[in-house]
């Protein structure tokens, strides 16, 4: 055919018929994606790994279309209030909680990401079946440990910063945590659990805590040590954040009204000589 | 988008113009160079509004770039909950002595006719910012705490960013308006900088601490002079 050796035939063809394959059709999943889905969705969902906070994906296309399923992506909280009855169900399987807007979603990130959660349906074992924390009894040691790792005093492995730099909890000394972050006092009973916990903690979802941990991640120790240590001080009741940051505010007034006395004790003979003279001719 | 103007090119713009400007008023009006004082003008309440201020801002501000560049010694420190506390009520305390300051220099520019005559458009303008930026700065400290050590973790990754010419926004757009707002007016000071009386800070004489003491005595009959006027 127009003199071209075959091989370099067949080329325009297979060219042609990439062009005509758009994004819903099933691609094989990107990297793209599957750092994706690795950094915002695998610490509230599984591909058959069972319920975490949201439910299990495995086999999502069989349960709503696709068209329904690209709306929610874009628009969880709007799609849900539609009055759709499977929306109602999810929100009540959820507890009323829910899925929080996903950063940076749109048409063509909701569909690669249906396209790697059909891929992974259709596997034996996926690759997101789950974080796979202990089952084992959690011990006083692995609470010493979580509570020295949400402290400080022990360093994370990876380097990530410890919780208390933003977070507070019922049961610390002092003034207790920071306050960027929300009280985990009920972080556990929040999350339902040592799974859907442990889960959350190995890639953090929030977007103050994925630039810092993305590259530092908590090894699964240090995720079962945490989770016991927040499993043991749950329930012990929310710190009243005010009263703390009534008591910090005091305590610099306090101190600053110190120095304030200072500065006058050790500039007790600013005004003698020529300054008095200047004093006096004002 | 906004948030990547402000966090992302905002602060090349602030110190493109702080650092040319800078130069050019130094080779241009270098005697301009001075937070030209008025002391002589008024001299009592003038003690209580300028030492509070600057011990204060000085520590303040050195607390920040320590932060900026030992981050990992701020988090060392404050990993034990007693120095984490110490370090937070300390800042609290510099940064209320600031306000103190701050506040008893504009009264005293207010107050005093000599000083409010020397008082420039320009001085009222940094006056106003730097109270924007000490009041928000004491707000986020309560509100937000710990901020010495989240500074650490989150905002000094993203100087660092800005050091690389390749800005990270995402460690900002998720903070409290607060700190945005602090932030945004610490680069807007930064601007204005090289234009007002804050130049001074550059021609600090810093040999002074180190210089053999000078004693100046009257070398002359007071009385004699004075009779003679």
């Amino acid at each position: 055919m127009f003199g071209l050796p075959k091989r370099l035939t067949i080329l325009p063809l297979f060219l042609l018929g990439l062009l005509a394959a758009n994004a819903t059709a099933q691609d094989p999943p990107s990297e793209e994606s599957i750092n994706y889905f690795r950094t915002n969705c695998a610490s509230c969902h599984t591909i058959g790994g069972g319920r975490l906070t949201g439910p299990d994906l495995k086999g999502l296309a069989e349960r709503k279309d696709r068209e329904w399923l690209v709306k929610f992506l874009l628009d969880p909280k709007a799609t849900l209030d539609a009055g759709d009855p499977y929306g109602q169900k999810l929100l009540s399987d959820a507890r009323g909680v829910y899925m929080p807007p996903v950063a940076g979603m749109n048409k063509e990130l909701a569909n690669k990401l249906l396209n790697l959660i059909d891929a992974e349906s259709a596997l034996e074992k996926s690759k997101f079946s789950g974080f796979q924390i202990s089952e084992r009894p959690l011990t006083d040691l692995d609470i010493a440990t979580g509570k020295a790792l949400f402290n400080g005093q022990k360093a994370l492995q990876e380097g990530g910063p410890a919780c208390i730099s933003c977070h507070t909890l019922s049961g610390l000394s002092g003034l207790g945590g920071g306050l960027l972050g929300p009280d985990l006092s009920g972080a556990y009973s929040r999350l339902e659990g040592r799974k859907a916990l442990g889960a959350w903690l190995s890639s953090p979802p929030s977007v103050v805590m994925q630039p810092l941990y993305t590259n530092s991640p908590l090894d699964s120790e240090e995720v079962l040590a945490l989770v016991a240590y927040l499993k043991a001080t749950a329930g012990t009741g929310e710190l009243e954040a005010e009263s703390t940051s009534l008591e910090f505010t005091l305590a610099g007034i306090a101190l600053a009204a110190g120095l304030m006395v200072l500065f006058d004790i050790l500039w007790r003979k600013r005004f003698r000589s020529v300054r008095r003279t200047l004093l006096a001719q004002r | 988008m906004t948030n990547y103007f402000w966090f992302g090119v905002f602060p090349y713009i602030s110190l493109v113009v702080f650092f040319l400007a800078t130069i050019r008023r130094y080779r241009t009006e270098s005697f301009s160079y001075s937070s030209l004082s008025s002391q002589f003008l008024e001299n009592e309440q003038h003690f209580w509004a300028s030492v509070p201020f600057h011990y204060g801002i000085l520590t303040v501000l050195g607390g920040h770039i320590l932060a900026f560049l030992c981050p990992q010694m701020i988090l060392g420190w404050n990993a034990v909950a007693a120095r984490l506390i110490a370090l937070e009520v300390t800042g609290l305390a510099v940064a209320i002595l600031t306000l103190v300051g701050l506040i008893n220099i504009v009264i005293r520019r207010l107050r005093f006719p000599k000083a409010r005559r020397v008082t420039t458009a320009g001085d009222w303008f940094i006056y106003g910012g730097l109270l924007v930026q000490v009041v928000t700065g004491i707000g986020i400290s309560i509100n937000h705490g710990w901020g010495s050590s989240w500074f650490a973790t989150s905002l000094t990754p993203w100087l660092w960013t800005l050091v690389k010419f390749n800005p990270d926004v995402s460690y900002i757009t998720p903070m409290p308006l607060m700190v945005k707002a602090h932030i945004i007016n610490a680069f807007l000071i930064i601007l204005v900088f090289p234009f007002t009386r804050l130049v001074h800070i550059l021609v600090v004489p810093n040999p002074y601490l180190w210089r053999k003491t000078q004693v100046v005595i009257w070398n002359w009959d007071r009385n004699r002079i004075r009779k003679s006027n």
